[in-house]
């Protein structure tokens, strides 16, 4: 019985395919069960996100037909008559069990190393075990894969850094700031990368969000999403004296804030440090405003390049993880192979046995 | 093991704070990444090391050890390497030994110079313990204005990294500017009330005949000191001067200290009778 992956993911098929084949959690039980009763597999785990929906089978069918069966029973569970082509992939042991430790590692997603690929997978898994749809194949194939990713989270940098301009500007905040519990925010332009920003900053402790747009209800409409207050657009620089944080994003075509306009403010601020995020196009802040003492000016080119360094040296880790990835194989696929040894014994002796019956 | 002097047990302390400076240039080159212990542990042994000279000379002379230019620096030096050890505990503070390691060394290779320790006579300088706690005191006082100055210089470092976005001010594993800047003041205050102390104590030690008090070059060069550094705090607390100046001028004052110890000691007579 061989561990089989079939299924399609954000490397090979468009959010719209995916979006088609995706299992509803709470019918993924009763998915399991028909895999299960039909003889297709006699294990199985299905694992459904926005970027990825495969099915791992343990499988005592030969290949090709565990695929042909597989792809038939995905094709119908999701009641698709479209062409269904190179968008799935299908792997058969070694390549499966190392997609699947790949995946866990967060080799296979969107973002590389992120780590929420791995709860997904336990949860997936946790899911299968309750229903009993996992046996000793998947139930050490997971807890193995689990283990490796655990590894190579503490033995790599794979997860290290920052690889978003919301999540590099927290980073930035707290190189500066000794804690973000009691730091505000000001948002001027309430758009989407400000707002995201603006959560980030929130998720990791920012006291609270102050947002300024030309629309006050669309600047109501955010602070109330975001737990904070909204203030008219002309009136964001009397905010200055409490804020510590600015994210920018408005449409304006020249700079909204410039040396000029800053120097007073930073005096009434008594110098405390000042975090501005640029993320406008044309750009908001007059990069001259990084001369000024206290003030650290990041625009959106900035924030990338840091986001895109920080890609640079998890990809340099690939090599590193893959080499554990398969330290970490190798006892799975010998385990099998003893396992099969046996069971070919025991075929053998059943023979001779046979042969020994009929000659008495 | 008479052989082996406290001067011997001084010597490997300050193999220790090499090899500490050289593992310093690695942790330097690539950016403070990696999180490790090596460094805090040599400075350990070094600091270990150093704390037997110390005992040994101490023992020896039945008294504080800090008769002459050697004992004070290697006292200095103690009191630095010690409050190192001490700060690398808070949270994203190991590489304050990285940081420490090489003044450890280079003053330390410095201390080592023959002529910075002579014999002694048959009474020591220091017998009671109004001057022992006089000295003590001073030289703890240079010890935190030293860790002041390396905090100074790890905030002017990450500050320029962040102003000019370095991708190792992102990378490197050192505390906020913010938790940097709180260091250092708080250690200039220390120093600063230690260096108080440290005068005050001194100003009340009995005086040997024919020499001058307020012309000493040690006294009015630790005059000096004391207005420089009490510029700096009333400065940075009072008249809101800037982070940045407040510590190029922690680190200056504690070079202008290094540089000029040593000579205001030799030209002291009352610290040279």
């Amino acid at each position: 019985m061989s561990v089989v992956v079939i299924g399609l993911s954000h490397r090979t098929s468009p959010v719209e395919m995916r979006e088609r084949f995706a299992f509803a959690e709470a019918k993924i039980p009763d998915a399991l069960k028909s895999l299960r009763d039909s003889g297709i597999a006699d294990e199985a785990v299905i694992v459904s996100t926005c970027n990825r929906v495969e099915i791992f089978a343990a499988t005592p069918l030969e290949s090709a037909k565990a695929f042909a069966e597989l792809k038939k029973f995905l094709i119908s569970h999701h009641a698709c008559d479209g062409a269904l082509g190179d968008e799935l992939y299908s792997l058969t042991e070694p390549q499966s069990l190392h997609h699947l430790f790949k995946v866990a590692c967060g080799l296979d997603s969107m973002v590389l190393g992120e780590t929420e690929i791995l709860g997904q997978l336990k949860a997936a898994y946790d899911l299968a075990l309750q229903h009993g749809h996992t046996g000793a194949r998947l139930n050490k194939a997971f807890q193995r894969a689990f283990n490796a990713a655990k590894h190579v989270r503490t033995h790599t940098n794979i997860q290290r850094g920052s690889v978003s301009v919301a999540s590099v500007a927290v980073e930035l905040a707290e190189k500066i700031f000794s804690s973000l519990g009691d730091r505000e925010v000001l948002v001027i332009g309430a758009g989407d990368t400000s707002e995201k920003t603006a959560r980030a900053l929130l998720s990791r402790g920012a006291k609270s969000i102050i947002v300024a747009n030309r629309s006050l209800d669309r600047a109501q409409a955010l602070a109330g999403e975001l737990g904070g207050r909204a203030v008219s657009f002309d009136d964001w620089a009397g905010e200055f004296e409490k804020v510590d944080i600015v994210i920018s994003s408005t449409a304006a075509p020249h700079h909204i804030l410039d040396r000029a306009k800053l120097e007073p403010l930073m005096k009434a601020r008594r110098q405390r440090p000042l975090l501005l995020i640029d993320i406008a196009v044309p750009r908001d802040i007059d990069p001259e405003v990084n001369f000024l003492e206290n003030v650290y000016l990041y625009n959106v080119d900035d924030l990338q390049g840091i986001a895109a360094d920080y890609l640079k040296l998890r990809q340099e880790e690939i090599v590193r993880c893959e080499a554990i990835i398969a330290e970490k194989v190798k006892p799975l696929l010998a385990a099998k192979s003893s396992a099969d040894f046996a069971d070919a014994r025991r075929l053998d002796f059943s023979h001779l046995r046979k042969s020994a019956q009929s000659a008495d | 093991m008479n052989w082996f002097t406290d001067r011997h047990f001084f010597l490997l302390a300050v193999a220790f704070y090499g090899a500490s400076t050289v593992y310093s240039v690695f942790l330097w080159r690539k950016g403070f990444r990696r999180d490790d212990w090596v460094n805090y542990f040599l400075i350990v042994a070094g600091v270990a090391l150093h704390t037997v000279a110390m005992f040994k000379r101490g023992l020896t002379l039945h008294s504080c050890p800090v008769n002459n230019l050697y004992e004070a620096t290697t006292f200095l030096l103690w009191a630095l390497g010690l409050a190192c050890l001490v700060y690398s505990l808070l949270p994203r503070f190991k590489f304050l030994c990285a940081f420490t390691a090489p003044v450890l060394f280079t003053v330390g290779v410095f201390a080592l110079m023959p002529s910075l320790d002579p014999p002694h006579g048959p009474k020591p300088d220091f017998s009671n313990w109004l001057r022992s706690l006089h000295a003590a005191t001073i030289l703890q006082s240079y010890g935190a204005f030293g860790l002041a100055a390396v905090a100074a210089g790890m905030f002017l470092m990450q500050q320029h990294n962040l102003k000019f976005h370095k991708l190792r001010a992102v990378l490197s594993l050192l505390p906020s500017i913010q938790r940097l800047e709180l260091i250092t003041l708080r250690l200039t205050l220390v120093g600063f009330v230690l260096f108080t102390v440290g005068l005050v104590t001194g100003q009340q030690l009995p005086r040997p005949e024919g020499k001058p008090y307020f012309s000493d070059p040690k006294v009015v060069w630790s005059a000096l000191l004391w207005l420089v550094y009490l510029e700096l705090i009333i400065a940075r607390l009072f008249f809101g001067r800037s982070t940045r100046r407040f510590t190029i001028g922690v680190a200056v004052a504690f070079v202008f200290l290094l540089l000029t110890f040593w000579v205001t000691n030799l030209y002291s007579g009352l610290h040279h009778p």
